[in-house]
């Protein structure tokens, strides 16, 4: 027996197919109540930013920053489409994130049972964090929509020798990479699957495997080329730490229970002895890890370990929205584990971990509008305050995007260190030593500056204190989630400020 | 109802074990990963709590790397040849109820071999059973012999030695009184004596009414990874375990030993030693040729848990290996390995004790991130539970696991008894309900909910929802979750209402329905 218990009791496709629409319902209701009004984020500021130019730019843009150009090209023409409006650009994540429930839940069917595939498919409708990636300008719902589509048709011809199931995964598997270099991670897991498991394939697997890699390269080659060509990429990486296993575990929290605050997260990790009791009470008889586990096993653990591995050797890439890829798998996993249980066990397991999951997503639907990065509300009150005669300074110089996109004021905008966007190459880096120049320089004809601080950089409190020290600080306001408005005054000798004084 | 098809499953599933030497390479390598880290690389809290951990750990260590070389092969089979020896089946006694004892004898006599002649050996007399009398009706009646012993001494052990001397086969098939032996059983394990040197064949102790309660369940899921890949695999290195019932054993092998060995209350494990010392060899049949019952109480599997532990035991106590001529060092390794197993409650209680100490004085064995100490390991224990899984042809369960590990108490109960040499009585499991209330067995177990309940508030109360405070709540709940399963056990309804249902005679029906009313 493998790692699942079939238990269909007698329902109908019908009753999945119920079950399905309920879902579909319920997170696009959840996503207009709760997320659709949330404020642009900065990476998804950057996406309105460098989806509204040309096709061709947008290559050049794409190819310049740290990603690949499917899901950027696709919003560009979304929007050209449907509007411009931040709703209808989050309304494609939420799309692709809908078809993904039913993907899913056929993944699920195919590898397992229906029952296993709609449990699978609920726990991805309610998951803190594919909400929350679904209602994001990005291309995670995309990433994760092709990595099921793509393990589906890999399941296909694994399972049921369907040769036929060869060209959409191959086609998934070309679309995967040019919308998420992590995909490359799925396609060796599978590799990886494959090398254990060939025995099982239809004939003619190995070859069909070695031409989707072979076209993979032919089409992706030219993409390096050209991004090695501009030599920008290397510039534009997040600044990210290498990680520890304390980001290994709070990925997986994470892929369950979303974005918590620090200290339920704490919570959460330090739960994981609960993890040999769930593995305990599978040990059942005759209860055996089934092939379709191994593989969803090697996808989980491969990707994760491989990407882990190489931020602690390499170059730091270990993020939790890079390896979103993996969750459907997770998800299967838990679904297959808990329906091994003893049918009673089994049932309170599973309401647990829904009713868990529904709570944390409730918390992160409450929490999202509230704590996220709220420049809306900061371009609003630098709008409505701001003056012609002021500056104002953002820093560091990418959050640009978002206060751009919202802002609509009198005073002009810059950034400290300067950087125009239209000039390729890196964002210049901050200097100490020419501080005080680079301030003279953007403030020499105005009266006040507005500096709005964010995503520190490691020279925020520089910044800050140069201010403090050079002038006189009129106003302070907080705005979540740590973004700072700080307002200076420069100079007393102009009309206004006399007429202030007075 | 439990289909036929499945009580035939349920002979055979366990015995097709597996083998993956990758797997059992990688799991091997994580449990010694895991142990340097935790020996050099760990920042120490509280240094008692550490070498308690420390220990603990090397006794896991052992534990899975014997484990693994006893299951690394599992698939040897000595010789076998035609031989013509006559075989003296011996029945133990002890004041059965006289219906299992008609069908085992029923059973011994149906065997289909020559040159037999079957024994009752009627301790009911010596025991001071009311119907000891009935062994004697039952042999006469069926055509048997009945050796009654008059003479105290021994226990089962003295029983066997006692009809040895009154009788003069060259093989000795030996039951107890509720095993019944298959008609194929002696047609299959004879031949094996065509090698001189064979001393016994072991079959396993198969149970027949495994599925009549839950106490009974978990106790035969609990032997199915003994009597699967560890018997199977020992072997490879002719060191068979002899467990006293559904085996035959060579007259002179064990005359040379001077009989079963009346001093150790596991007479059986202990001969065994003393055979292998002498370098006789044993092979452990793996198939089911005979059935017996298991423990359908919590009282009768707590006596027989510590008969069996107290007797292991004593081949560390009393009869180390170690220290004996004669064996070879897989010999000696692998008893040990089997006697030791008995350690696991003393470590258990180690191990459970944690989170209280950490609840109540805030104590902790390691100054670790919980995250650090979760990568290295949930891949160790995950790995070594797949390897367990995998070499039993994954017939070990939650309920094995559980009854292994909540039964601390019997096994503590019995390192006292071994290491301070009291005697214990040779306690025939019963093979009927006892009455009274079993939750005086599982006080300790009970008892540790409470204290973990108690200890988590006043835990909390010292330092909130702290990250501590949350990972040892969740090592209380596994333990908690592991002894509740033991607990469970007590309720009344996790006793057989009824003696085994499946495959049985007329005549153990007729017994069920007796214990019944």
């Amino acid at each position: 027996m493998a790692l699942y218990q079939s238990r269909e009791a007698g329902h109908g496709g019908m009753f999945d197919a119920l079950i399905l629409i309920g879902l579909l319902s319920f997170v696009t209701a959840l996503s207009l109540l709760f997320f659709a009004d949330q404020s642009l984020r900065l990476d998804e500021a950057q996406s309105l930013w460098q989806t509204s130019r040309s096709p061709g730019a947008i290559l050049s843009t794409v190819a310049a920053d740290v990603h690949v150009p499917l899901h950027h090209l696709l919003l560009h023409f979304w929007r050209l489409l449907f509007g411009e409006g931040v709703e209808v650009a989050r309304a494609l994540s939420l799309i692709l994130y809908l078809f993904n429930i039913p993907a899913l839940y056929l993944l699920g069917r195919l590898a397992y049972s229906r029952s296993v595939g709609i449990f699978a498919a609920t726990l991805f409708a309610i998951s803190p964090f594919m909400n929350w990636y679904a209602n994001e300008i990005r291309m995670y719902t995309l990433f994760a929509l092709l990595a099921t589509l793509n393990q589906y048709f890999f399941m296909r011809v694994f399972k049921l020798k369907d040769t036929l199931a060869w060209t959409p995964y191959v086609f998934t598997a070309i679309l995967g990479v040019f919308t998420h270099y992590f995909f490359f991670l799925n396609l060796a897991a599978q590799g990886a699957f494959y090398a254990l498991y060939r025995h099982l394939f239809p004939n003619g697997s190995r070859t069909h495997l070695i031409g989707t890699a072979a076209l993979i390269f032919a089409l992706f080659t030219p993409w390096v080329l050209y991004t090695l060509l501009l030599g920008e990429a290397v510039y534009q990486q997040p600044a990210l730490s290498s990680p520890t296993t304390v980001d290994f575990f709070n990925t997986l929290a994470e892929f369950i229970f979303g974005f918590q605050g620090a200290q339920l997260n704490t919570v959460i990790v330090s739960l994981w002895p609960i993890a040999l009791i769930v593995a305990f009470l599978a040990l059942r008889k005759n209860v055996s890890l089934s092939n379709e586990s191994a593989y969803f096993l090697l996808i989980l653990l491969f990707s994760l370990g491989t990407a882990f591995v190489f931020s602690v050797l390499v170059r730091p890439v270990f993020l939790s929205r890079y390896l979103i890829f993996t969750i459907p798998a997770l998800y299967l996993l838990l679904s297959a584990l808990l329906s091994v249980y003893p049918r009673p066990l089994s049932r309170i397991a599973k309401e647990v971990t829904v009713a868990l999951m529904l709570i944390a997503l409730a918390a992160s639907a409450l929490r999202g509008a509230s704590v996220e990065e709220e420049y809306r509300a900061a371009s609003a009150y630098l709008a409505q305050h701001a003056q012609a005669h002021d500056v104002i300074i953002l820093s560091p110089p990418f959050t640009l995007y978002p206060v751009e996109y919202y802002y609509r004021g009198l005073a002009p905008i810059t950034t400290l260190p300067q950087w125009d966007r239209y000039v390729a190459g890196p964002i210049p880096s901050f200097s100490a030593e020419t501080l005080e120049e680079d301030v003279a320089a953007l403030t020499e004809s105005y009266e006040r500056v507005w500096i709005v601080l964010s995503f520190d950089q490691g020279y925020e409190e520089d910044l800050r204190l140069y201010f403090e020290e050079n002038y006189h600080r009129i106003e302070r306001l907080d705005f979540p989630s740590d973004i700072t408005i700080l307002l200076y005054r420069l100079r007393y000798d102009t009309q206004n400020a006399r007429a202030a004084a007075m | 109802m439990i289909r036929m098809d499945e009580q035939q499953y349920a002979r055979t599933a366990f015995l097709a074990t597996r083998s993956d030497k990758v797997l059992f390479a990688l799991s091997a390598a994580a449990a010694v990963f895991y142990f340097f880290l935790l020996l050099l690389y760990f920042p120490i809290g509280n240094r008692t709590l550490f070498m308690l951990l420390v220990i603990g750990q090397s006794f896991h260590l052992w534990q899975l790397l014997t484990f693994i070389h006893t299951v690394w092969d599992t698939e040897h089979e000595p010789v076998a040849g035609y031989v013509d020896l006559s075989v003296d089946v011996f029945i133990t006694v002890t004041g059965e109820p006289r219906s299992i004892i008609e069908e085992t004898v029923r059973a011994a006599l149906a065997m289909e071999y020559p040159h037999t002649r079957v024994y009752i050996l009627n301790d009911g007399y010596v025991a001071g059973k009311d119907n000891w009398r009935e062994s004697v009706e039952v042999a006469r009646e069926l055509g048997a012999e009945c050796i009654t012993r008059t003479k105290k001494g021994g226990a089962k052990a003295g029983n066997i030695n006692n009809a040895l001397r009154q009788t003069n086969a060259p093989l000795i098939a030996i039951f107890d009184a509720d095993h019944v032996p298959h008609p194929d059983f002696l047609r299959k394990c004879v031949r094996y004596f065509a090698d001189p040197a064979m001393a016994f064949v072991q079959t396993p102790q198969f149970y027949k009414n495994a599925q009549d309660s839950y106490v009974s369940k978990s106790a035969w899921e609990q032997q199915e990874l003994f009597f699967g890949p560890i018997c199977k695999g020992k072997n490879r290195l002719n060191a068979a375990t002899m467990c006293g019932t559904n085996m035959l054993v060579r007259r002179a092998a064990l005359e040379e030993v001077g009989g079963m060995a009346e001093e150790s209350i596991a007479e059986d494990f202990v001969t065994g030693l003393f055979l292998h010392e002498r370098s006789w060899k044993s092979y452990y049949l793996p198939e089911v040729l005979a059935e017996g019952l298991a423990p359908h109480d919590l009282g009768s599997y707590y006596k027989q848990q510590f008969r069996w532990a107290r007797g292991a035991l004593d081949i560390i106590f009393r009869y180390n290996p170690l220290f004996r001529r004669g064996l070879s060092w897989t010999q000696k390794m692998q008893y040990l390995a089997s006697a030791s197993f008995y350690f696991t409650g003393l470590i258990v209680a180690v191990y459970a004790s944690l989170p209280l100490l950490f609840f109540y004085f805030g104590l902790v064995p390691l100054e670790i991130a919980g995250m650090l100490l979760a990568s290295v390991l949930l891949p160790y224990l995950f790995l070594t539970l797949y390897t367990i899984q995998l070499s039993s042809n994954f017939s070990y369960t939650f309920n094995a696991l559980a009854f292994s590990m909540a039964a601390f108490n019997v096994h503590i109960a019995a390192i006292f008894a071994a290491a301070l040499r009291r005697t214990s009585a040779f306690l025939v499991t019963p093979k009927e309900r006892e009455g009274g209330s079993a939750f005086g067995y599982v006080v300790p177990q009970m008892l540790y909910v409470a204290l973990a309940a108690a200890g988590l508030i006043i835990a909390l109360e010292r330092e909130g929802l702290s990250a501590s405070v949350v990972n040892n709540a969740a090592w209380a709940v596994m333990y908690v979750v592991i002894f509740a399963t033991f607990i469970r056990a007590a309720l009344p309804q996790s006793s057989a209402r009824r003696l085994p249902s499946l495959n049985l005679s007329p005549q153990i029906k007729r017994v069920a329905d007796q214990a019944r009313r």
